[in-house]
């Protein structure tokens, strides 16, 4: 526990407020999943997920190269499940028909994250440069699904939208789209290998140089972007469950 | 319709519906009857004529006063016995001189008709009767009142007239119908009654197959008519099914938009088509499967009104059915 208050007072107070910003929307979402109907059940489970994905921060044993490799796969997960549950909308919008239960999406979601752990536990510890591969894999999958997810948002908006939520998924739309520029920004980092865990990488493991210093300003920028992004990323979450559990009420 | 002389009665007022016409040919034939059997039914009237047996003369006559005889005549009986409800048979046994005369008056040869008393000398027509040994009957009446002379070989064998159950052999009535003014007569003739016994229409007329005919033919009209009820029946339950349809899915489009009516196809559609919502069975599924979708689109509140405003819609369709 010691440890756990440690980090905290360690972690940058501008992550910090991101992550219990995801946090709350996990909580929110969580809940909004247990007393609304099965389809709201993946996409809620999905955003939940982005929350343990973002807690590696506050984790005391993040130190751990396969924890920290393991929190980047649940990232990936979340942004898969959460894309399965708007599909499933998409569908039921247009044959109104809705299958499974809650129980087999709860049971599925942590059978996929057991998989994920046990194929991190039967391969070697990852590198950082593994890690940071990872960090960019995770971050290439958001940026695609985001994409996706607007032009499903969109045309589930457009066959509800005179029903009483269809208000709410403009709001997911807005949370994707902050969830495509901050990851968006991140991932270009990552590209052109003026990320942080990249510097950190050649500083001490390679005689690699890098030409961050040529492009000081658009490298500030996208920084910049990304943590405002995601920041505003995680309000808009916990704010599009919080409008959609009031249209539904 | 004729008033004949009763004869001795056999039967009387037996119930037609209950009869099977074969049957009751097949048993006075088989009786070697003499007599007639009238059929009466509430709109016509029929007569069948038997000597020894054979049946030689029917008549059918409706209200309106048309006739049929022969095979016609047996047809339109057999058809009267099998579509009418009501009717009564009655049977008489005569003398075989008077079932001849009965048989002239109903299809033997018109030697007058509807001839004014007055405008015939009427001591010389009963002279020809007499002379040239007529076999007949010579029927005299007004407006309001009949009377009929039967004749064998030209003699009189009895007087007749309405409101007389038997033949008599006072001529007084119809000597007083003859004096009444505007009375005419029509005069009859066949042959003789052994001439008669050489014609039977049992014979020549396959009545089973006639009966047969005309049972199948009422039976079909019957399907028929039942066939279209049912059909107006469907029809008029399937124009209900699709108005109560249409008003729930404008309920249901009202709270939800218009992915409502979609959902309601479909909820139909699952539940095996629009008459599960008179069903009570289908329509709690029904309405689960609406409940079910709405979820997913509207808040609990317009969730809440929504069904209720659904259940009373589809009671008070149900209540139509």
């Amino acid at each position: 526990m010691e440890k756990f208050f440690e980090l905290l007072t360690q972690m940058n107070p501008f992550d910090l407020v991101q992550v219990i910003f995801w946090g709350l929307a996990g909580a929110i979402s969580f809940y909004f999943s247990l007393g609304n109907a099965r389809v709201w059940t993946s996409i809620s489970i999905g955003f939940f997920l982005i929350f343990l994905s973002q807690a590696y921060g506050i984790n005391p044993w993040a130190h751990y190269q396969k924890l920290t490799a393991f929190h980047y796969i649940i990232g990936t997960v979340a942004i898969m499940t959460i894309t399965h549950g708007f599909l499933e909308y998409y569908v039921f919008c247009r044959t109104f028909e809705i299958s499974g239960n809650k129980l087999v999406v709860y049971l599925s979601t942590l059978g996929v994250v057991a998989i994920s752990g046990f194929f991190l536990i039967i391969n070697p510890t990852p590198s950082p440069n593994t890690i940071r591969n990872f960090k960019m894999v995770e971050n290439a999958i958001w940026v695609f699904l985001c994409v996706m997810n607007i032009e499903i948002v969109r045309k589930i908006y457009a066959a509800i939208k005179d029903s009483d939520i269809s208000k709410g998924f403009i709001a997911f739309g807005i949370v994707f789209l902050c969830i495509f520029v901050w990851r968006g920004s991140d991932l270009y980092l990552q590209i052109f290998q003026w990320d942080k865990d990249w510097q950190d990488i050649i500083a001490i493991m390679t005689e690699e140089t890098s030409d961050i210093e040529e492009y000081i300003v658009r490298v500030q920028l996208s920084q910049d972007v990304s943590r405002y992004a995601g920041l505003l990323s995680g309000v808009s979450v916990g704010g599009a469950f919080m409008y959609m559990y009031r249209l539904l009420k | 319709m004729f008033l004949l002389p009763k004869g001795n009665p056999l039967f009387e007022n037996l119930a037609v519906s209950k009869l099977n016409l074969p049957d009751v040919l097949t048993k006075l034939s088989n009786g070697t009857f003499t007599g007639y059997a009238s059929f009466i039914f509430q709109s016509s009237t029929a007569i069948l004529v038997f000597e020894a047996g054979k049946l030689v003369s029917v008549l059918v006559e409706g209200q309106n006063g048309k006739r049929e005889a022969g095979f016609e005549a047996l047809s339109a009986l057999a058809e009267l016995m099998v579509t009418t409800g009501s009717g009564a048979l009655n049977v008489y046994k005569l003398s075989k001189d008077l079932t001849m005369c009965i048989h002239a008056l109903l299809e033997g040869e018109t030697l007058y008709k509807a001839q004014d008393l007055k405008l015939i000398d009427i001591n010389s027509l009963l002279k020809k009767v007499k002379d040239d040994q007529m076999n007949g009957c010579l029927r005299i009446y007004t407006d309001e009142h009949s009377a009929m002379i039967f004749y064998k070989d030209g003699n009189p064998l009895g007087f007749f007239h309405d409101g007389a159950s038997d033949i008599e052999t006072s001529s007084t009535e119809s000597q007083k119908i003859a004096g009444l003014p505007g009375a005419k007569i029509d005069l009859f003739s066949t042959q003789s009654a052994d001439e008669l016994m050489d014609s039977n229409l049992l014979e020549v007329t396959n009545i089973q197959k006639i009966w047969d005919t005309s049972v199948a033919l009422h039976k079909s009209e019957i399907d028929k008519t039942n066939l279209d009820r049912q059909e107006r029946e469907k029809k008029v339950v399937s124009m209900k099914l699709a108005e109560l349809e249409n008003t729930v899915k404008e309920i249901v489009g009202e709270y939800v938009g218009r992915v409502g009516r979609g959902i309601v196809d479909k909820e139909i559609s699952d539940n095996g088509g629009n008459s599960c919502l008179i069903d009570a069975d289908g329509t709690e599924k029904f309405m689960k499967g609406v409940e079910r979708a709405a979820k997913l689109l509207v808040s609990g509140t317009n969730i809440k009104l929504m069904m209720e405003k659904l259940s009373a819609a589809i009671s008070i369709g149900k209540s139509e059915f």
